[in-house]
């Protein structure tokens, strides 16, 4: 199906999200279509898809006009679209996520889980695509729950995929798997959309690239006639950042010390772990995620009591303390969950700045908040951060994604505590972001704080860590320096034994 | 002392207390996995039983009775999915309004179209005959239990089953499961979410309304005000233990009815009103502690 998007115009009130845009995609290609946060690429395909209704412009598939009063109807037509988050529903089987919603019916109503067995066992076959159609999602891994994704365009016989971001929460092999199906969609003469920001994925896979920037199209054309430098520069528009040098640095004293440290986690007990963290260092803790790493966090910053061990902050013990007390006593935390963690979205920024902060007396008069001041603070965090917002009033939940965490990382950073822990800090942010994410990491290592990254993104890792400690199913598999950390056998060793567990997903 | 307590008399009483329970808990249940916070059944089961007496004193056949007590309680769910689906009111807000208009409307009805305050009984009223099953009839204790019921009884014992395949394998049934774990995705692939639980409601209004019946025009013939006395409740507690799953909800129900029907027994044997009034709700919450406990050793 070839689709042609005429003159789009997207605006959400007096934001031009999509700026007359026109863009074709061809039958049996994959069209990557890349841009930072925000640049434009989701509403686009949400307007191509019905989701949202352009104020201007023509959407034609294979020569003939068409409007979607719904998605339903887009779906109808042929169009498919895997979204950012998935949709699925945990309680239920593979098979019934599947057919939800196209139910093939017998007599009564009641769904003939038989004929769409069948059929699915078909496509999914001439794909090499395997999976257990009687498992229940919620006992999936991620990467099986993107298959699920995938099987449910393929069972409703798309003939063009969208796919928002497929790739960021899956491992390196899911993400092959992944890709060679969807070149197999391709050679089958459908159309593949993938929405990204990550260039290897677009060098590697696709054959048109298109980039977005400030919900304008700056280029759209043949993978072949352009280069990632160039592709890089049109997304950020301008000059590329250098790549961040690590300066030589001697660690000071310890700053975190953790002993045995054991907790439990889902269905296993995780550790027992003993690591420390030093001033001026970054430790990484690098790994597959799910391996143990967000129990660890949640236990050395006092959100889930330990089995056991001891955890020393500036050679005191703290794993008594609760959350509060912990952070007084010299740490801060980016958590990797800005949207529940982080940060409460219906409130303001300026609140949301402050959090944590109410009981200094710079911000209150009495027993009462004193509001100019945490304007203030808040405006300051915007204009050091560079946070793109209305202003410090605006609810945290208007901020585009990146500007989300610049919010989060700004408000605990500007604590200048000893220990600063950060939980993928980059998850879900554009380069521009990620850039300057990093720098200010560095910048605390400089100032002689202690890091601990943990990072789910090697790259990021190997980057930014004097030392990278490697966890796998719920300990440590290994320890590295930094100077002479190699991806591969860090990479073995986040998988040690991993890969058998698998099954085969695609 | 223990065969004065349970015996076939007593036996026998026992589906008549668990059949109200069982159907206004299976609507329940509907809500429960459609993601309707439904905790109005103890008015939309007043209605019924009100709607059931009505139909059946003016038509003379309780088969009409019970008809008129489905169409008020699917007309009670509609109420609800005005207000809860289409004008965005809080399930909890509206489960309320619902519970006091239900009582407060019985009340003025019944002083309208019976001219009687209280409770309204007469001749007129019809009521379900008990159905002797043969051969089933003949076995000794069980027979007493499982024949000579209202027909009621067994639509709501083969409504366990069905309910069960209605939610595992029927297109609608599917679509209520989405609705309740992730309406998000059912609004995704193109189902509107707000229709279904509609739909939802409607079958809660009618199990809820069989219920009203069975407690009006079969275990009585006669309507009394509030009669309902707090079955809707254990009904709701009964969908919330077992997330609304049709089979453990059978066993739930059935607990409650029987001590339910314990209750009603141990006072004719002289017990205070007042004690034995508290019977069903100590049995809640017993069932309450048990359960917490028995799972927290599934988890450990």
């Amino acid at each position: 199906m070839r689709a042609v998007l005429s003159g789009i115009t997207v605006r959400f009130g007096d934001l031009v999200a999509v700026n007359n845009v026109s863009l074709t995609i061809e039958p049996g290609e994959i069209h990557a279509v890349v841009g930072e946060n925000g640049a434009g690429k989701t509403t686009l395909m949400n307007a191509l898809f019905g989701l949202v209704q352009p104020e201007a412009g023509k959407i034609l598939l294979d020569g003939n006009e068409r409007h979607w009063a719904s998605p339903q109807e887009a779906i109808a037509a042929g169009l498919g679209m895997v979204h950012q988050h998935f949709m699925l529903q945990d309680s239920m089987t593979v098979l019934e996520n599947i057919v939800l919603t196209a139910e093939p019916v017998g007599r009564l109503g009641f769904v003939d889980f038989a004929r769409a067995r069948r059929l699915l066992t078909a496509r999914a076959k001439a794909h090499g695509i395997t999976l257990p159609l009687d498992r229940r999602v919620d006992s999936l891994s991620v990467g099986e729950k993107q298959v699920v994704e995938i099987l449910k365009l393929l069972y409703r016989d798309s003939r063009l995929l969208i796919l928002d971001e497929p790739t960021s929460v899956l491992t390196p092999r899911e993400k092959e798997r992944l890709f060679g199906v969807l070149k197999s969609f391709r050679d089958e003469g459908r159309a593949v959309v993938l929405i990204t920001h990550k260039l290897d994925e677009v060098m590697e896979s696709a054959d048109r690239v298109s980039v977005m920037r400030g919900g304008h199209l700056v280029s759209s054309g043949p993978l072949s006639a352009t280069s990632r430098e160039e592709i890089a520069r049109q997304i950020v528009g301008g000059g590329l950042p250098a790549p961040r040098q690590r300066t030589a640095r001697v660690a000071g004293d310890t700053v975190l010390s953790v002993e045995r440290l054991e907790v439990a986690g889902r269905g296993r007990t995780v550790g027992p772990l003993s690591f420390s963290v030093r001033a001026g260092e970054i430790v990484g803790i690098a790994g597959v995620s799910g391996n143990g790493q967000a129990e660890l966090i949640a236990a050395l910053t006092g959100l889930r009591r330990p089995l056991s061990g001891s955890i020393s902050l500036l050679g005191r013990p703290i794993e008594a303390l609760d959350v509060e007390a912990r952070r007084r006593a010299g740490m801060s935390y980016i958590p990797e969950d800005r949207q529940r963690v982080g940060l409460a979205l219906a409130a303001s920024i300026s609140e949301n700045a402050n959090a944590g902060r109410d009981d200094r007396t710079a911000f209150t008069r009495g027993a009462f908040l004193d509001r100019k001041a945490m304007a203030r603070f808040a405006r300051m965090l915007i204009e050091r951060y560079r946070i793109r917002a209305a202003g410090p009033s605006v609810p945290a939940a208007t901020l585009s994604g990146g500007n989300k965490q610049k919010l989060v990382v700004g408000r605990e950073l500007e604590r200048g505590t000893p220990l600063i822990i950060a939980e993928n800090p980059t998850w879900g942010v554009d380069i521009g972001a990620i850039d300057f994410i990093h720098g200010e990491l560095l910048r605390l290592r400089g100032e002689g704080h202690a890091l601990l990254l943990v990072s789910s993104e090697l790259d990021e890792i190997l980057a930014l860590s004097d030392r990278i400690l490697v966890m796998f199913d719920g300990r440590f598999a290994g320890e590295v320096s930094g100077a002479e950390a190699d991806p591969e056998r860090i990479g073995s060793m986040m998988t040690s034994g991993a890969a058998e567990l698998l099954p085969e997903v695609a | 002392m223990l065969d004065l307590l349970f015996d076939a008399s007593f036996m026998a009483s026992v589906p008549r207390f668990v059949t109200p329970i069982l159907l206004a808990a299976l609507g329940g249940a509907l809500c429960e996995r459609a993601g309707v916070f439904n905790i109005a059944l103890e008015g939309f089961i007043l209605t019924g039983a009100f709607a059931a007496v009505l139909g059946s004193y003016f038509s003379g056949s309780p088969w009409l009775g019970a008809i008129a007590a489905m169409a008020a309680g699917i007309a009670i769910g509609l109420v609800f999915a005005e207000f809860h689906l289409r004008r965005g009111g809080d399930a909890i807000v509206v489960s309320i309004a619902i519970n006091i208009l239900a009582a407060g409307l019985t009340t003025y009805l019944l002083r309208a179209i019976f001219d009687v305050m209280g409770a309204f009984s007469d001749p007129a009223i019809v009521g379900f005959q008990p159905v002797r099953i043969p051969l089933i009839a003949d076995i000794p204790v069980l027979g007493r239990v499982l024949s000579g019921q209202s027909p009621l009884v067994y639509v709501a014992l083969l409504a366990v089953p069905a309910v069960h395949i209605f939610l595992a394998r029927h297109r609608l049934g599917l679509r209520m499961r989405a609705a309740g774990e992730n309406a998000a995705a059912l609004e995704a692939g193109g189902v509107s979410p707000r229709r279904v639980r509609l739909w939802a409601l409607v079958g809660c209004g009618t199990f809820c309304g069989l219920a009203g019946a069975q407690l009006s025009i079969a275990n009585v013939n006669l309507f009394v005000e509030n009669m309902s006395a707090g079955r809707g409740w254990i009904a709701i507690v009964a969908v919330l233990l077992t997330r609304g799953r049709p089979l453990p909800l059978f066993l739930i129900a059935a607990i409650f009815g029987t001590v339910d029907s314990f209750s009603f027994r141990v006072q004719g044997l002289g017990l205070a009103q007042q004690f034995t009034d508290m019977m069903p709700y100590l049995a809640t919450l017993m069932v309450l502690v048990a359960l917490s406990w028995w799972r927290k050793r599934q988890t450990a």
